[in-house]
């Protein structure tokens, strides 16, 4: 099961960043999501599961579809294949810095500090949906409300960038 | 149960795909859609650490950053169509006004 997805999550992902025609990386991203839900629920956390697909693969997704089809993007041209020198240095540096993660992670090993999360104690604790919500209302409060003011000045901001200029400026 | 480690392999995957596509596309929704990629990464990379250290405060912050890629999401493409609107492209390479 994880490994199938994996797989699929790693063809999906290349086939994101590689494809020259923006409405089949969309499609391509909402496959990745999916199958990222996927992995959340074999994960027990299936309410992570289901606001990715309904928030992820719903709503953001189909912006992005919006935002392609009212600008009409074709395929893009042929990509010509020169590498720019500072983007490769960022790329080498990234990944010199996952090995560095992942030596520490090799030799670290993490401990457990919270209850027991099995299949068996959630079920009898009310679902993972509950124990999120208990979580969410109580420890996570502030954050909470301070992430819908931060919605908030999302909705405006878009707005206001997104509004239609009077005086329109064109340079080169 | 999987271990951890196959979870950080994928996860890590996913991360360098976005990488890349920021780094070397062209195309600002493409540049947008690999950033959805690293934050998906890095949910992954979330989910699994509570479901290793049993500890729901990494779900928790999995919505935080769904909400906080939403607003992204939102403001980032009012950003291409205003830009669109204006130079009649969303091709990086021809928005270089901020470049010295």
């Amino acid at each position: 099961m994880f490994y199938a997805s994996a797989f699929l999550i790693t063809i999906c992902s290349v086939m994101v960043v590689t494809n020259r025609n923006p409405v089949v990386s969309a499609i391509y991203l909402v496959g990745d999501l999916f199958l990222l839900a996927a992995v959340y629920a074999s994960l027990d956390a299936h309410f992570v599961a289901a606001i990715q697909v309904l928030v992820y693969a719903g709503a953001i997704v189909v912006l992005f579809m919006f935002v392609i089809m009212l600008l009409n993007l074709g395929p893009e041209g042929r990509a010509h294949l020169r590498i720019p020198a500072p983007e490769f240095a960022v790329l080498i540096l990234t990944v010199i810095g996952f090995m560095a993660i992942g030596t520490m992670l090799l030799t670290a090993q993490p401990t457990g500090v919270g209850g027991d999360l099995s299949a068996a104690a959630i079920a009898a604790d009310g679902g993972n949906t509950l124990n999120i919500a208990k979580l969410l209302f109580t420890k996570f409060l502030w954050p909470f409300e301070i992430s819908s003011i931060l919605i908030l000045l999302a909705v405006i901001a878009a707005i206001v960038i997104a509004k239609k200029d009077k005086k329109q400026v064109v340079h080169g | 149960m999987v271990s951890i480690n196959n979870y950080l392999i994928l996860a890590t995957v996913m991360f360098l795909c976005g990488t890349l596509g920021v780094l070397f596309r062209r195309n600002l929704l493409l540049i947008l859609m690999s950033i959805e990629l690293m934050l998906n990464a890095v949910n992954l990379v979330f989910v699994s650490g509570s479901r290793l250290v049993n500890n729901l405060d990494g779900q928790i912050m999995v919505f935080f950053i769904i909400t906080v890629a939403a607003c992204e999401a939102g403001v980032g493409l009012a950003m291409v169509i205003a830009l669109y609107r204006r130079y009649g492209t969303v091709e990086t390479s021809f928005l270089r006004m901020l470049r010295g």
